[in-house]
Formats: structure tokens, sequence, C-alpha cells
């Protein structure tokens, strides 16, 4: 079991367009589609207070046409060519990729660049799309139970404004927007040097070129947005909350600690620690809660992977008439048994083994590829992590998840959110 | 800066043909197909041990039995506890879990390739070695019911849970989910039973995706199972599938709902039956994407929700045509009048070339996509093998769908989507959805989110409110393009339902199913415009002799205010 694999590097290429757009190729032509993946670097992480929701509101706007694309064309021309396509907004950045036939790479170019350089923000589509966006809200969030915890679980980990507030934003603030907020908005932010785009899959390197030069080289570059400030007190901003959300069948709660930025050794050991946690039938907590003490039926945790400030949380849905004080105990002596013994040689070969299979499985498709590229790309200006990155994790010690755990985790520095049903009848 | 050649979507370098891999077959003498496809782009491999048995096997008295079975497969085995399996199945960084469908059982697998032989090991334990321990039993049947709560918390499990009993009736087909009642009565004993019936090597085919070698694979295989004996194969007990002969509206009512969950069924066509790819297509046109024209009406034009689709659920046996849309509440009249007349379109009208070479494109374009994973290829071979599919259907698929033409569309159209003898099922805030909604449809039912079902009587809005009356003929004007049109209802009242007839200068109309509660009053009228069938949706207050409200149009923009009284 202690064999190990050498993964073949992706072929990369890596340019940059006298406008400041960055360009990488990954050419794979073992089956004849291709990937792009336009990401800009801006997300929920670069609205100001009274503007929340703008990022996500302008995703929807990217569908809306261009001068040379009509209202909803965009879906319609990736449609008819036989691809698949969307676009998703974070706190991070803005992203939309479109996967087709590999003899529709132009296309693809053609329909992406026209949006970056010609974009249609008009009333009717700023009205129609915020009447979308706030559908999206209702099926997403408040339609759902337990469906704005997690929103809720963030503006009491981080403090800052940026961090803080939620990605779909608030509809009041959607409502004020006017088409002129709207078009700086795509000046500032939607410029080629604030965006990286990507090719993953079956072309000719030559014809990429130059099909990405005749597409986006005249498009102008705009000054550079102004530099945010994503940092953080140590501190979480708010201690306990409760709140009744009135879908929910059970009582349920979620916890949240504040964790160093990603990229960085500890953040890395961290994502480790998370994973011996709450990750898989095999995990510490599901041993505990799910199978040993059998007092929740669902179980969840996740890092909150950004380039500032990050955060784990882990959350839990118990059985009815389980005393929940007693079930964050567990959860609570689960982190100092980590912090204190750190993780045993059997975890550390499944972390090891889990790492390669999980690099391996995301290569297959071409648009994950590019996904992954494009967020080296963007974030840490160094596509090649995408082959490097894995090693940074499988060289992370026991010793070192057990410090992390220690420092970070193993402590009352956490944010806890109590989540009460609606009194019964 | 005009840059002309931006002007015109740019044309294909040139089509790049895609094969579909051919696959190694072999079967084993007590009747285990296997299927193997060496594929070395990658160092892993995806394994599924598939099953021809499943939901729909369940005994009538024990209903939930087939999935409690496959849930339990990994919760103990002569040689592993739970917890040592799902230690063993991680330390490798693999998969292994199965999974319970209505027609079929999967156990599916994926691992390094360096751990083929230790995840097959794994799952021939699983497969052939369960102990179905009973405390792991008590377990699994208290985090169910739990999870069962959890569920019916959901409007979309709502909404499949009544479609399914409302267009199956006593098909097995008709369970969307095991209850409560049904998962305490499972016994450790029923599934050691239903297991040894069940999994038999004469009904189950293995697929191996990847990169390893078909040789020692082959091996391995012959070494664990040639001992496994085959059995006769269970039946299930497939009761015929009902008829309807009219349009029922069928409400769960969620309290503190912010959208209604609408779904329209009718059943349809079973997996391989050969209008499939006619139907395939149709459906591409009429909901099945971002571009199709539910989605283009509901949420581009109207926005009214996020999304509006149609999907066609094909089965072993049976299948179900199905439109649906989470639309805010106070639109649910005005989604419900677009599904119709989109449907009814469908139906009328033969859709145009473009459409279907739009749709023909997208269906044939998107199939190498599905084969770039190993998960995805497996996939389309495990459905090929359990539909009774064409040995070709892989290699023929994007033929098949270009050979759809356009009387094809409008052929399955007709014969597979059925406007007046739809189910509607809406989930939401009763109160709210019950006047908008209850003129579409026959008959009335509503349940609660335990699908008990309530007193229709309880759920009337403003039942403080005595009913108006509505009876007379009113002369009303309607606010259309800058000017005031003149248009007379003539209506009939009987306790609170009304019809009548509608008269204008462009028209007449007929009002059926028109209903009154408190003192709003609303309707549609089937009228003709511009030679063509279509339907106005009326909504008004009334106030003594005076009403005041809004018509509404597929091809109106917005809605039409008018104001007038009673003669």
């Amino acid at each position: 079991m202690t064999e190990t694999l050498n993964l073949k590097d992706l072929e990369l290429e890596e340019y940059t367009l006298e406008n400041g757009l960055r360009v990488v190729l990954n050419p794979d032509d073992s089956i004849p589609v291709v990937s792009i993946a336009v990401y800009y670097d801006v997300g929920s992480r670069n609205e100001r207070e009274g503007r929340t929701g703008f990022a996500h509101l302008f995703e929807h706007m990217m569908f809306q046409g261009s001068e040379n694309v009509p209202k909803a064309g965009h879906f319609q021309h990736v449609m008819k060519a036989g691809g698949t396509m969307n676009g998703t907004t974070s706190s991070e950045r803005t992203n939309y990729y479109e996967t087709l036939p590999a003899d529709q790479l132009p296309l693809g170019l053609w329909l992406e660049s026209d949006r970056m350089r010609s974009l249609a923000v008009t009333q009717e589509n700023l009205d129609n799309q915020r009447e979308a966006v706030k559908e999206e809200k209702r099926l997403r969030y408040d339609n759902q139970p337990y469906g704005q915890i997690f929103d809720i679980l963030s503006t009491m980990v981080y403090k800052n404004f940026s961090n803080a507030h939620s990605t779909i934003g608030s509809m009041a603030h959607l409502d004020d927007a006017t088409v002129e907020d709207v078009q700086e908005f795509f000046r500032v932010y939607y410029a080629p040097n604030n965006a990286v785009l990507v090719l993953s899959g079956a072309f000719e390197i030559a014809t990429a070129k130059s099909l990405i030069d005749k597409y986006f080289s005249t498009i102008p570059s705009q000054p550079k947005p102004l530099a945010i400030d994503v940092s953080e007190p140590e501190e979480v901003a708010e201690r306990y909350r409760n709140y009744e959300d009135k879908l929910a069948p059970l009582p349920a709660f979620l916890m949240g600690w504040k964790i160093p930025s990603r990229r960085t050794g500890e953040f890395n050991a961290l994502y480790l620690a998370g994973k011996l946690l709450y990750s898989g039938d095999s995990s510490r907590l599901y041993q505990k809660l799910v199978k040993g003490e059998e007092s929740v039926t669902q179980l969840f945790g996740f890092t909150d992977e950004r380039r500032g400030p990050s955060g784990i949380m882990i959350g839990a849905i118990p059985k009815p008439e389980r005393n929940l004080e007693k079930l964050r105990e567990t959860i609570v002596a689960e982190i100092k048994d980590l912090a204190t013994n750190g993780p045993s040689e059997e975890e550390m070969t499944k972390l090891r083994n889990q790492l390669i299979n999980g690099e391996v499985q995301s290569r297959q498709s071409s648009l994950s590829r590019a996904q992954g590229i494009a967020e080296y790309a963007l974030y840490d200006g160094n596509p090649s992590l995408i082959n490097s990155e894995i090693d940074e994790f499988l060289e992370i010690t026991g010793e070192q998840i057990r410090a992390v755990a220690d420092k970070y985790l193993n402590t009352d520095n956490r944010a806890l959110l109590d989540i009460i049903p609606p009194a019964q009848k | 800066m005009s840059e002309t050649f931006r002007q015109t979507a740019p044309k294909s370098l040139g089509v790049v043909p895609f094969n579909v891999p051919n696959p190694f077959k072999s079967k084993l003498e007590n009747g285990l197909k296997i299927i193997f496809i060496e594929d070395k782009r990658h160092p892993i491999i995806s394994i599924r041990l598939a099953f021809r048995s499943g939901d729909i096997n369940d005994p009538a008295d024990r209903v939930g039995l087939n999935s409690a079975m496959a849930e339990m497969l990994s919760e103990g085995t002569e040689n592993y506890s739970s917890k040592a399996c799902a230690e063993e199945i991680e330390r490798l960084g693999a998969h292994l879990s199965a999974s319970a469908g209505s027609d079929n059982t999967i156990v599916k697998a994926s691992a390094l390739s360096m751990y083929t032989s230790e995840i097959f090991d794994l799952l021939v334990e699983m497969v052939l070695r369960p102990t179905f321990p009973a405390s792991e039993l008590d377990l699994y049947k208290q985090n169910t019911i739990e999870g069962l709560k959890f569920q019916r918390s959901q409007p979309d499990f709502l909404a499949d849970e009544q479609t399914a009993r409302i267009i199956y009736g006593g098909h097995p087909y008709s369970v969307h989910s095991p209850g409560a009642e049904d998962i305490s009565k499972i016994t450790r004993d029923d599934i050691a039973e239903f297991h040894k019936k069940t999994f038999i090597p004469n009904n189950a085919t293995i697929v191996v995706v990847g990169d390893f070698e078909s040789e020692s694979l082959l091996k391995q295989i012959d070494a664990s199972f040639s001992d496994w004996k085959a059995d006769e194969i269970l039946q299930a007990p497939i009761n015929p599938l009902p008829s309807r002969n009219r349009r029922s509206l069928t409400i769960v009512d969620r309290p503190g709902s912010t959208q209604a969950n609408i779904i329209l069924a009718n059943l349809a066509l079973k997996r391989n039956h050969p209008d499939y790819f006619s139907v395939l297509v149709m459906n591409q046109i009429l909901g099945a994407g971002a571009s199709s024209r539910l989605f283009m009406n509901l949420r581009e034009e109207k926005g009214y929700t996020y999304g509006a689709y149609s999907r066609i659920y094909s089965k072993r046996h049976a299948g179900s045509f199905e439109a649906t849309a989470e639309v805010r509440t106070a639109v649910t009249d005005e989604s419900l009048q677009e599904f119709f007349s989109e449907l009814n379109r469908i139906r009328d009208e033969k859709a145009s070339d473009e459409e279907l070479t739009d749709a023909k494109n997208y269906l044939t374009g998107v199939f190498p996509i599905r084969a770039e994973t190993q998960g995805g290829l497996t996939g389309l071979i495990v459905a090929q093998e359990l539909y009774d599919l064409p040995e070709n259907y892989l290699e023929t698929y994007r033929d098949r769908v270009r050979e759809v033409t356009l009387d094809d569309i409008q052929k399955a159209a007709n014969k597979y989507i059925e406007p007046e003898k739809l189910a509607i099922v809406i989930v939401g805030d009763a109160g709210e959805v019950i006047s908008q909604a209850s003129k579409y449809a026959e008959s009335l039912e509503i349940f609660d989110t335990e699908g008990h079902p309530k007193k229709i009587d309880d759920y009337k809005p403003d039942d403080k409110l005595e009913t108006a009356q509505v009876a007379g003929e009113w002369e009303l004007g309607v606010e259309a393009m800058g000017q005031k049109l003149p248009v007379t209802l003539i209506l009939t009242q009987n306790g609170d339902s009304v019809s009548g007839k509608l008269e204008s200068m462009i028209g007449e109309g007929e009002i059926a199913n028109g209903i009154v509660a408190g003192n709003n009053f609303s309707a549609v009228a089937k009228t003709k415009f511009q030679g063509q069938d279509t339907e106005l949706g009326i909504k008004g207050k009334i106030e003594g002799d005076s009403m005041t409200g809004t018509m509404s149009n597929s091809m109106i923009p917005m809605p039409m205010e008018f104001s007038g009284n009673r003669k």
C-alpha cells in the first residue's frame, strides 16, 4: 500500500496579450471536445456596502446579449453547436465556461470575446434578470429548509464586510441598481486585464493562438480595479446566534472557525484535518456521531476556501430530542484528540491515496482541467500549480495537521449558530 | 472600431470524428455478463456490477426492501465490520457503494489502477458475503425514518411523490419513496432472503472501464464469481397502468412556501420504445434545456421562474412526460397559462427547420462530452445493457437522432403530451395556489406534507367573506395598446363556480371552470385571436356591481387592466 504514483504533468502554454488578457493552453486530444474557461477577477468580495449581489446579478447579465449576439443568443449558439455552458459566482471570482465539439472552438471564442468587449447592458435586460435572480434566491435559499444558514454563519465568522456578506446579496440593493451602476461595474471588472482565458482539450496550438489573437487582442484594457482589503482580525465576528427557520423540520447547528488563506501551509494542513474529521464514512465524526452514538442523521463539513482569511464549517442535523450541547461537546472532544494526538498512520495513508485519486479523477474532463488551471492562473499567477500543488499537500506531516488543529480549531474562538424549527402548534 | 468579422458566428473548423470505443464482451457459465473497455488515458478504473432487479421487485408488503438491502451491503460482511469496510475502501482513496433504482440495483466502484485487485475484492465481499447485522439495520431504519422527515420538508420531493402516485396508480413505479411505517416493518431475514433471490449472476452484468489488464482481471472475476449459483429470476408485480380521462389538480399544502412547485405530467413511453428518439428531439425543442421553448418563455421573457423545463423519464416498463417549474406564488396562474400554451403549440404547429437542426446538433454534439470521463462512459454502457437497447445503440445513437423529422416530432408531441388529461401537481401555500390554479382542472385534491388528504373546504380563501355574486352581464373597458376596448362578460354562477361567455370586437370566447373566492373572480376564456386558439386569463375583484382586474394572454407581454359595471 505504499506504492507511489507519478502523475504525468499536464502540458501547459502560458502567455499574455498586449491588452493584459492572460491565456493558458492545455492541449489534450484524447476526445474531440474543447473546454473554454473565462475567469474574471470579481466576486462578492469586491462588492461595497449597499451594493451587494452585483457580481452575481452581473453573471446573469452576461447571457443577455452583446453587440453581435442577441439576448439569450449565447445559450442558443452553444447548444445548437452541441455544447454545454454555464457561469457561476463565488466570493472570489465570476466564471464562464463552455465545452464544445472540438471543431467549434472559433464559436466559443467569438461568443466569449463579444461579451467581454460589448455587453448589452439595457434597462429591459436588467429588469428581467433582477426578477430571475429573485426567483433563484427564493428557489435556492428562501424556500429550502436550512437554505440560509451558511450565509448567516459567514456573517458570524467574518468581520470584514467584503468577506461576510452573501453572494446572492440583498434584493433591495439589486432593486436600487441603475443601468449606469451596472455599466460601470462592467467597465471596471470585465476588462481583459482583469481576466484569464483557458483552453483545454483537442486543438492545435497555432490555430488556437491565432483565433485568440483575432477575437481578443483588440479589446481595450482598463485601469486596474481598486485594490480591496479582505484582512480579518483573529476573532470571529460573533460567537453565538440562534435563528428560527420556518421550513426546518428539526433543530440543527452549524459551527465555524476562521483559518488562514488558501495556498498557505497552514490552510493545506487544515484542509486535511477537516477531511479526517468529516469527510467520508470512515471519518472520525461520522463514526462517532452517525455510527457510534447514533445521534445525528446528517453531518456535513467543508472548508470555505478564499484568497484571504478562510473558514471551516461543521454542522449536523441531530435526531429528535437529542441534547445538542452534548453533540457539540463530542465534536470539540474529537478536535481536541486530533490536536493532542495527531492523525494515525492509517489516516495519513488514507489522505495520501484520496489526494492522488481525487487529482486523477479531476483530470479526466477538459472542463475540470480548464477550471483548475484558471483558478491557479487568476489567484496565484501560476497555472503550473495544477501540476505541483498536489506535492505540497502530500508533503504535509501528521505533526503539521496536529499543530494546526490545535492552533485554529481547538479554541473557543468559533461561531455557533443554532437553527430552531418553528414552534410546534 | 467596427470589425466586420464579428458580425456573424464563425464556421466550424471541420468535424473531428468520434468513435465509441469497442468493448470486449464475455460471459461466465453462471450467466454473469462481462463488458470491458481498456482506456489507458488515466491511471484509474471504474467498475459497475449492475443487477436487473430494483425497487419494483419489492414485495407489496415490504416496500423499501430493495433500497434497504442495497444500503446495507457495506454495513458488515463476513470479513469486515461496517467500520472496517469504510476504512478499507477509503484507505485506498477509492469509492465503493451500492445504489437502488426503480428497475436496477448497481454496485459502483472507482479507484486508482494500482488498487484494482483490492477494490475488486472488496466489491466481491460486499456482493457475495454481506451479513446484514441487526444493530446496523436498526440504525439504518432510524436514520432513514429521520431522513424522510427532512425529505418531506423539501418541495421537490413532495411534488415528485404525488406525481408518481397519480400517474402510475397501482403500478410499482407509483412508489416514489417508502414511508416510515414501511421502513419499520423490514427485518433482517427479509433482507437476507431478498438479497439471495435478486443478487444472482444470471441477472447481472459487470462493466469495467479504465487502465487495467483485461486478462488478469478476467481471471480474478472468474476465480471470485464462478461458484456463484444461477437461480430463477424474480419477476416484478407489474400491475396495469391507470388510464386518465381528464385534467386533475393536486395541491400539497406547504405553509410558508414562497414558491409554487409545479409539475404537469402524463404517462409517456418506456426506454426502449421505437418512438424514443422522436420524443427525445421533440422534448429538446420543447423544454429540455436553457434554449428550449419553456425556458425562453417562462424565464427569459416572463421572468416567472429561475428555470422551466420538460423531461422524459423512461424506465424499463413505462415512462412519463413531465413539465416543471418553481414559480413565485403570485404568478402560478400566469405560469400555468404559459405551460398550456406551449404544450398545445408543439402539438398543433410544426416546429421550424431551424429548431429541428438545433436540437439535433445539440443531442449529437454533447454525446462525446459524456464519454470524456470513465464515469460517463460506464454509465452509457450500463444503460444500454439494463434497458435492453440494441447491441449497436451507442454507435448508432447520433444517426438515430439525425433521422428524426418534423412530422415525427409533431406526432410524438400529439401522442405523448396530453394537455387535456394532464395531472397538475403543485406544492405551495394552498390558500394562495388554489384560487389561481383550480380553474385549470376538473378535479381537485389537497394533501398536507405528510401525504394525508385534507378537506378542500378548509382551504377556501377568505372564508369569512361571503362568496360574491357575479352572475349577470358585465360591460368592461380593457386598456389595450393605449385604447379602451369594450368587452362584455355574460356569466352564470353555481355556488362558487362560474361559466359563461366573453364578447368583444375581436372575437368571442367560452368561459368554463371560472371560480369565485370571496370577492375575487378568476377564469380562463377560450377564444380565437387572429385565427388561432388561445386562452385569455381573467382576474377580477367584485365590489357590488363593479369589477376591476386584469386580462392576460401569452402573446401579450403585460396583463391588460380593465374596469366596468354590471348592467
